[in-house]
C-alpha cells in the first residue's frame, strides 16, 4: 500500500519565484489496483510519480509506502548512459541482490535490442531506451510499477508485450500508468484520477475519469 | 521552503524512508548497504576505465606516471634535503597522498551532478556514491604507493620503516578527504561555483597541505601554524612510517581522529539536508 498525506512541492524558478506544483495531494494506492492518473502537459504528473519512487522529497506532507516501487518508467532515466544495456543489467542485479547471469539474459530477451546491447546506452534510439528500462525494472521484479506515458513511445508489439507483463502481475502488484491520453490509461487500468491544479481527484469508475478529465 | 531545522527534517525522513517491506533489521540494512557500495564500486570501475585497452590497470597507471615524472624532475634536479632523506623517495612519497587530496575534493561536486540517475534506485544515497568512489580512488592511489615502494626497496634499498604507521596515516587521510568531500558535494547541491572554486582551491593549497615540506624544517611559530591544518599531521604520520626517526616528525593522533568525526558528521548531515533539495 501506498499513501499519500498532503503532499505538497513547489519549484524554484529562475528569478527566485516558487511554481507550486503539488498543492495537498491525497491518496491511497492498494495491492492488485492498476490506475491511470490523466493530466494536462505540465499539470504534476511526472513531478508526482518521482515522489512516490522517492527520487525526490515532498515539501510538505507525507508519503507511506508498505512496498517496493520501482522507479518512473519514463523516456529514460535510472540508466547509465556511458557503458552498455548488459552493464546496466549487471548493475541492477547487483544493486538488488537478484542472480547477475540471469538478469543479463532476461533484459536481452526483454528489451529486445539486438546488438546494441553490447553497445553504450548513449547510442540507443529513444524506444530502445525506454524498452531497457522497462526490462531492467521487470527484472528487479517491484511490488509497484510507476509508468510515466512510457507505453506509448515504444512501438506497438512492444507496447502489447509490455501490456501482457504487466496485466500478468497485475494480481500481484500494483501500477500507476500517468498520461495525457484517455486510450492508453484504458488499455491498461481499472480505475482513474485526474491531476489537475495540483490536487488529484480519484474516481473509482475509468469512464467517469476520463469523462472528468475530457470536461476540463 | 526545502531544507529546514533538524525536527521537521527528521519528522519528513522518517515518513519517506518508510523500508520497502516491513521494519529492515540494522543487519539487513547494513547488508543492503555493503552491495549498494560493491555494485557501486563495480560501475564506477567499468564507466571510468572501461574494458578495452588496458582497461582497469588504468587505475594506477595516472598516479604512477606522474609521481615517477616529479621523481625524475628532483632526481636530476639534484637539491639535497634537510635531514639527508632520499630526494626521489620523499618527493613521490610526498606527492601520492597529495594527488589522493586532490583527486577525491577536485572530484566531489561532479560526483553529485554526473550521478543523478543513480538516484532513481532509491536504495542508493548520496554517501553511498561518495564512498564507492573515494574507496576506490584510495585504492588506486594506495596500489600505486605500493608498486612505487616495492620499486625503491630494490632499486635504492629503501624499506618503510612501519608499514603499519605509514597505512595509518593513508587511511586516516582518506577518512579526513572523504568527510570533507561531503561537504563539497553537499554544497554543490546549493551552487554551482563550488566546482570552481574547489579546483583553485585545491591548487593554491599544495605548499600548505604538507605533501612537501615537513614540519621540523620550520621555524617553531610556523610550526605551529602548520599543526592547525589537519592534513600536515597526516603527512607527518605517513613520514613517519616511511623513515622512523630517521627524522623527526609531529602529529597528534587524536587531533587527526576529530578532525576527521567533525568532517564526516557535518559532512552527511549537510548531504542529507542538501538531497531534500536536489531536482533529480
Amino acid at each position: 500500500m501506498i499513501v499519500l498525506e498532503n503532499v505538497h512541492k513547489s519549484y524554484r524558478l529562475h528569478g527566485g519565484t516558487r511554481k507550486a506544483v503539488l498543492r495537498g495531494v491525497n491518496a491511497t494506492f492498494s495491492r492488485g489496483e492498476a490506475v491511470g492518473i490523466l493530466g494536462h502537459n505540465g499539470a504534476g504528473k511526472s513531478t508526482l510519480l518521482r515522489l512516490i519512487s522517492g527520487v525526490e522529497f515532498p515539501e510538505a506532507g507525507h508519503i507511506r509506502r508498505r512496498m517496493s516501487i520501482s522507479w518512473p518508467l519514463g523516456h529514460a532515466a535510472a540508466m547509465h548512459y556511458s557503458i552498455s544495456g548488459a552493464d546496466n543489467a549487471r548493475f541492477v542485479a547487483r544493486l538488488y541482490g537478484k542472480p547477475v547471469a540471469e538478469t543479463v539474459e532476461f533484459v536481452e530477451d526483454f528489451a529486445e535490442v539486438g546488438q546494441y546491447y553490447r553497445q553504450p546506452v548513449r547510442t540507443y534510439s529513444s524506444g530502445m531506451m525506454s524498452r531497457l528500462g522497462i526490462a531492467l525494472s521487470l527484472a528487479v521484479d517491484f511490488d509497484c510499477y510507476l509508468l510515466d506515458e512510457v507505453v506509448g513511445a515504444g512501438d506497438s508489439r512492444f507496447a502489447l508485450r509490455c501490456q501482457a507483463a504487466m496485466l500478468e502481475r497485475r494480481e500481484r502488484s500494483t501500477m500507476l500508468l500517468v498520461s495525457h491520453q484517455a486510450e492508453t490509461v484504458r488499455a491498461f487500468c481499472t480505475t482513474g484520477a485526474v491531476l489537475k491544479d495540483g490536487r488529484l481527484t480519484r474516481y473509482e469508475d475509468l469512464d467517469q475519469a476520463i469523462a472528468a478529465y475530457d470536461a476540463g | 521552503m526545502g531544507c529546514r531545522p533538524a525536527a521537521a527534517a527528521r519528522r519528513h525522513c522518517q515518513a519517506v524512508s518508510t523500508p520497502l517491506r516491513g521494519p529492515d533489521s540494522l543487519p539487513q540494512q547494513l547488508r543492503i548497504q555493503v552491495r549498494v557500495i560493491g555494485a557501486l564500486l563495480l560501475r564506477e570501475l567499468v564507466t571510468r576505465f572501461g574494458r578495452e585497452n588496458l582497461g582497469y590497470t588504468w587505475i594506477f597507471a595516472e598516479p604512477l606516471i606522474l609521481g615517477l615524472a616529479l621523481g625524475a624532475l628532483h632526481h636530476i634536479s639534484g637539491h639535497a634535503l634537510p635531514g639527508g632523506l632520499p630526494v626521489v623517495v620523499f618527493w613521490v612519497t610526498g606527492y601520492m597522498p597529495f594527488y589522493l587530496l586532490r583527486g577525491l575534493l577536485n572530484r566531489a561536486p561532479g560526483a553529485v551532478t554526473g550521478n543523478q540517475s543513480l538516484l532513481y534506485h532509491r536504495r542508493i544515497t548520496l554517501l553511498d556514491v561518495l564512498i564507492a568512489r573515494n574507496l576506490l580512488e584510495g585504492a588506486a592511489v594506495s596500489g600505486a604507493m605500493l608498486i612505487f615502494l616495492m620499486g625503491f626497496g630494490m632499486a635504492l634499498d629503501f624499506w618503510p620503516d612501519s608499514w603499519g604507521t605509514l597505512l595509518l596515516g593513508m587511511v586516516i587521510l582518506l577518512a579526513m578527504t572523504h568527510g570533507a568531500a561531503l561537504i563539497l558535494a553537499a554544497l554543490s547541491i546549493w551552487t554551482e561555483m563550488i566546482d570552481r572554486v574547489v579546483h583553485l582551491f585545491t591548487y593554491l593549497s599544495l605548499p600548505f597541505t604538507g605533501s612537501f615540506f615537513m614540519v621540523f624544517w620550520l621555524p617553531s611559530e610556523a610550526q605551529q601554524a602548520a599543526l592547525l591544518i589537519p592534513s600536515v599531521h597526516c603527512f607527518e604520520m605517513v613520514r613517519h612510517g616511511l623513515f622512523g626517526t630517521a627524522v623527526p616528525t609531529h602529529y597528534d593522533l587524536t587531533t587527526m581522529l576529530t578532525w576527521v568525526v567533525g568532517l564526516n558528521l557535518s559532512g552527511m548531515l549537510l548531504l542529507r539536508i542538501a538531497r531534500r533539495d536536489l531536482m533529480v
